[in-house]
């Protein structure tokens, strides 16, 4: 198997990554890191950091080790060679909805429609 | 929306309730003035801003409070706030203390926390709004800082992740913190003749002794669970008859400096 791609996060052990989610249904976005001994920690130096001032509904956090990221040589993967454009699909709004979400807490399992 | 004010009738009642919110917005103005001494000195930069955010809280908290005992005064909050002199304030002397170490002001914070939840469930039904409304909406915000102080000090005190123990570590700091703290945390529950009047006018609905009795009941199993040993202690308490510290006449002219500048200024 080749996983020459594929790389772990140099980051240290105190390190979490922090997710924030602005409003139900949006996806969790990465918005910066906390140093915490431990998850509850991180949680709640992440609510100070990084709630405090824009709207937030719910927080994730993930020791930055144990994040798994495409190494910086795999980038032209990404690249595309030729013309994608008819994929783009950017006005279906039904494939927004469905990209949008993601993995939901319990706490945000409302019972809002899609 | 709060229901518009209505003004208690009986001028004992009255002044005994003006009594109680400014022990309130007094308690939230020193705490607040102290956690916010940690600012840009925190043990890690998360925590820095997380305990600066709680000082900005507790000030929020302390102006709201002396707004409803100022009434339509224009001015008369900031008056109240940074215009008495030290021995009109009617904080518990804990509060004024200052910070000493992280662990102390953690300490006192849990301690603190666990009281103010307390008495915010006791002014949400006072009977008499907007206060009623308004301490109702703050619980909210007081359960963050009472989260903070249990999750700090069981890190602190080596619970539940692994043993900080023994007779040096980060524990027996703790611990002499809590020894340090304790007897100034049963001033909280010091009375004045303004418990009666408000008991017997029914605003207040607990007594002290049961509010100490509530509040032991809370702070008791934190600490058990941090493996720390409650002291037995007389209260050192003075606070809410205008009996203070030295350490309140130095935070005092520190935090009215600006505002006696220029007393007819307009923030």
């Amino acid at each position: 198997m080749d996983e020459s791609w594929v790389q772990t996060l140099q980051a240290a052990p105190d390190i979490w990554a922090v997710f924030l989610q602005a409003r139900r249904r949006d996806a969790h976005v990465y918005v910066g890191d906390v140093h915490a001994s431990d998850a509850e920690m991180a949680l709640l130096l992440a609510k100070e950091n990084y709630a405090r001032r824009d709207p937030c509904v719910s927080l994730w956090v993930v020791p930055a080790r144990d994040i798994r990221a495409t190494s910086g040589d795999a980038a032209e993967m990404f690249a595309p060679v030729t013309d994608k454009s008819y994929r783009f699909g950017g006005s279906y709004r039904q494939q927004q909805r469905v990209y949008r979400g993601g993995y939901q807490t319990a706490a945000a399992d409302g019972d809002e429609t899609r | 929306m709060s229901a518009p004010a209505v003004a208690i009738a009986d001028p004992a009642v009255r002044a005994a309730f003006r009594e109680w919110l400014l022990r309130v917005a007094d308690d939230e103005l020193t705490i607040g003035h102290r956690h916010s001494e940690w600012t840009g000195v925190g043990p890690d930069i998360e925590s820095d801003v997380a305990m600066s955010s709680i000082a900005q809280e507790e000030l929020g908290h302390a102006r709201l409070f002396y707004e409803q005992v100022a009434g339509d005064d224009p001015g008369g909050a900031d008056r109240l706030a940074y215009g008495r002199a030290p021995d009109d304030y009617r904080n518990a002397v804990l509060l004024e203390l200052p910070n000493q170490g992280w662990e102390f002001s953690i300490i006192r914070l849990a301690l603190y926390e666990a009281y103010e939840g307390l008495r915010l469930g006791l002014l949400a039904r006072c009977g008499q709004e907007p206060v009623a409304g308004l301490a109702a909406t703050l619980g909210r915000e007081e359960r963050y800082h009472g989260l903070f102080a249990s999750t700090w000090l069981e890190r602190l005190a080596g619970a539940p992740h692994g043993d900080a123990g023994g007779t040096a570590g980060p524990r027996a700091k703790v611990q002499a913190a809590l020894d340090a703290a304790w007897p100034y945390a049963l001033g909280f529950f010091e009375t004045t003749e303004a418990d009666e009047v408000l008991l017997g006018a029914g605003v207040l609905t607990q007594p002290a002794a049961q509010q100490r009795e509530s509040w032991e009941a809370a702070v008791r199993p934190l600490l058990a669970r941090c493996h720390l040993t409650v002291p037995v202690a007389a209260p050192r308490d003075g606070g809410r008859r205008g009996l203070h510290t030295a350490d309140l006449t130095q935070l005092h002219r520190e935090m009215t400096e600006v505002w006696r500048s220029d007393p007819e200024a307009r923030w």
